[in-house]
């Protein structure tokens, strides 16, 4: 039965247009990013510094390379905003439209309700990140070739990797990409849970990652940063560093994960106590 | 089939529902009547356990609400004044959707709702493309599909045009009487319910001041129509004769215990008084209403 109901809060999401309309700004804007490096002085001041650290440009401006170059803002901007934007729906919608109180007419309970939409949100932020993982090696395919990795990395100027070692690195990053997608996924609707409109819950999503950013790039916080859940958000660039810090990436995968299911918790217990009314 | 006990809800210290209570048996149509904002949908919410009551007991098919819903409401369907779908998706997909809520459902089982509330051939369109009535018809197949027991309607004629409103009358009709359903119906159309229930209550600002049946309540024993060139003349001879108690609006009077209408004509005839007409006055729901309303302002006052 539980596979049944989540079969159909899938239906439910991907039935929707605008959920297309998300996936669509997405590849509109990888076109426009891997445009603008193709055709502007990006590429050439790219190969400028590779060449200028003892590197072959031609080695390294590769599908790989242009892949994360295309994701970096797409990853900062537009995935925030589009994983809250469908996490805050997920209750608050039903709830503003009408269709939660039928639902709850049924003799379903409402955390197993909430485990069903929860549980596909979470799949939908997989699904989304995977889709612009291969879309970005899909489209950056198009005008590059297949060689090694050049990449910026935090805490280290950049990381040079061979095509295979790239690959693998790139497959792992998607994966810790698709963990932070279902954090903000989960913030969102944690808020949806209370007794707001969607917009709100967006908003109060967004804001909770943008204060948690802003606040860790304040110097006075450095000391405090492993509080702050968009410093866990790193481990999709922190694969890329050599040698890989596992032990890093495994806590703040674990803070992540736990980050998630106490947004679960939260947005449960709010909605268990909530009256539905119309 | 429905039992709430001395049950109490606020919404922020403000009283929705005051200390209710009623029983609905097996196989009545129960009408749950009141203004805007009287308590009706919250008194509806909590059998659906969609609203918590602050205080008292909701028991429906013989199971506490709040402690198991599940079992509560494993043979309810339940319709609310709006039909809402998921638009963008067709008429059976939604019934698909709702029936995994409650236990899983064969594909005949939806064909089979779909014919009966008339949808066939129209299942597969999206709901966007739906008529008003098109989607009352599609809450009552999603309110069937689990082989309900009881039945709850909030506001069903609620929005529908008065061919609209006829349909879903016979329907619920048609319901009781083919599917032996016990019907619970909120609604603010009086009409409605004189036509369709058995029994009712009266709900103001949250607090039953009615309960009873609708033929007594039509009926309203004792009440009789006078037509008479000299009212007054005539009520004052039939008072001091003690053939009635009462009189109102000179035009009713009240018979004494175990009089009749013959003799109060035999009487007023034989004194002179002309009898123009004399008959058991049947008052509708919706007089009794808006009398039992207006005496209970009057009484606050």
């Amino acid at each position: 039965m539980f596979l049944a109901q989540l079969k159909n809060e899938l239906w439910k999401l991907f039935g929707k247009k605008r959920t297309y309309i998300g996936f669509g700004a997405f590849l509109l804007a990888q076109t426009a990013m891997l445009m603008a490096f193709r055709y502007t002085r990006w590429q050439s001041d790219f190969e400028k510094l590779l060449n200028g650290n003892g590197y072959l440009a031609a080695e390294f401006i590769s599908v790989l390379t242009v892949s994360v170059v295309m994701l970096i803002p797409q990853i900062m901007l537009l995935m925030p905003l589009y994983a809250t934007l469908v996490g805050g729906d997920l209750v608050a919608k039903e709830a503003e439209d009408g269709t939660l109180r039928m639902i709850l007419s049924r003799p379903i309970s409402r955390v197993r309700l909430l485990f069903v939409k929860w549980s596909a949100g979470i799949i939908f932020a997989f699904l989304l990140v995977l889709a612009l993982g291969l879309t970005a090696m899909g489209f950056a395919s198009l005008l590059f070739p297949w060689k090694g990795m050049f990449v910026f990395a935090p805490g280290q100027a950049f990381s040079v990797l061979t095509a295979h070692e790239g690959l693998v690195r790139f497959c792992f990053s998607t994966l810790f990409m698709a963990v932070n997608a279902s954090v903000m996924v989960s913030v969102a609707f944690m808020f949806s849970c209370f007794n707001m409109k969607p917009a709100a819950a967006t908003i109060l999503a967004l804001s909770f990652l943008f204060v948690s950013m802003v606040m860790e790039n304040i110097p006075f916080f450095n000391r405090y940063e492993n509080w702050f859940v968009t410093h866990h958000f790193k481990c999709w660039l922190l694969i890329f560093l050599n040698p890989v810090p596992w032990t890093e990436i495994c806590q703040s995968e674990i803070v992540l994960f736990a980050m998630s299911a106490t947004a679960f918790l939260i947005g449960a217990m709010a909605f268990q106590v909530r009256d539905i009314k119309s | 089939m429905i039992q709430l006990t001395n049950v109490i809800k606020k919404f922020a210290g403000r009283l929705a529902v005051d200390d209710l209570s009623f029983t609905v048996p097996r196989g009545e149509i129960f009408g749950l009547l009141g203004h805007n904002g009287a308590g009706k949908s919250t008194a509806i919410g909590m059998m659906l356990g969609q609203v918590w009551p602050t205080s008292g007991e909701v028991k429906v098919c013989g199971h506490d609400v709040q402690t198991n819903r599940r079992a509560a409401l494993m043979k309810v369907g339940a319709i609310f004044e709006t039909p809402v779908f998921y638009d963008y998706l067709s008429g059976a997909r939604n019934l698909e959707i709702l029936s995994t809520y409650t236990a899983p459902t064969s594909p005949a089982r939806i064909r089979e709702v779909v014919e009966w509330v008339g949808l066939t051939g129209r299942e597969q369109s999206k709901v966007r493309t739906y008529s008003h009535g098109m989607r009352s018809r599609l809450a009552l197949a999603q309110a069937l599909l689990p082989k309900p027991e009881l039945l709850i309607l909030d506001e069903p004629s609620d929005g529908l045009d008065p061919e609209g409103i006829h349909e879903m009358r016979q329907t619920i009709i048609r319901l009781q009487r083919e599917l032996g359903l016990t019907i619970m119906l909120s609604s603010h159309l009086l009409n409605e319910v004189e036509q369709l229930c058995t029994r009712i209550a009266v709900l103001q600002k949250g607090k039953k001041v009615f309960e009873g049946n609708v033929a007594d309540v039509k009926a309203e024993l004792g009440k009789v129509a006078l037509k008479t060139a000299d009212f007054a003349g005539a009520t004052k001879l039939l008072l001091e004769r003690g053939l009635i108690t009462a009189t109102a609006m000179e035009k009713f009077i009240t018979l004494a215990a175990g009089r009749t209408t013959a003799e109060i004509t035999q009487t007023l005839v034989a004194a002179g008084i002309a009898v123009d007409g004399i008959w058991q006055h049947e008052q509708t729901v919706e007089d009794f209403y808006l009398g039992l309303i207006n005496r209970q302002r009057e009484e606050k006052k």
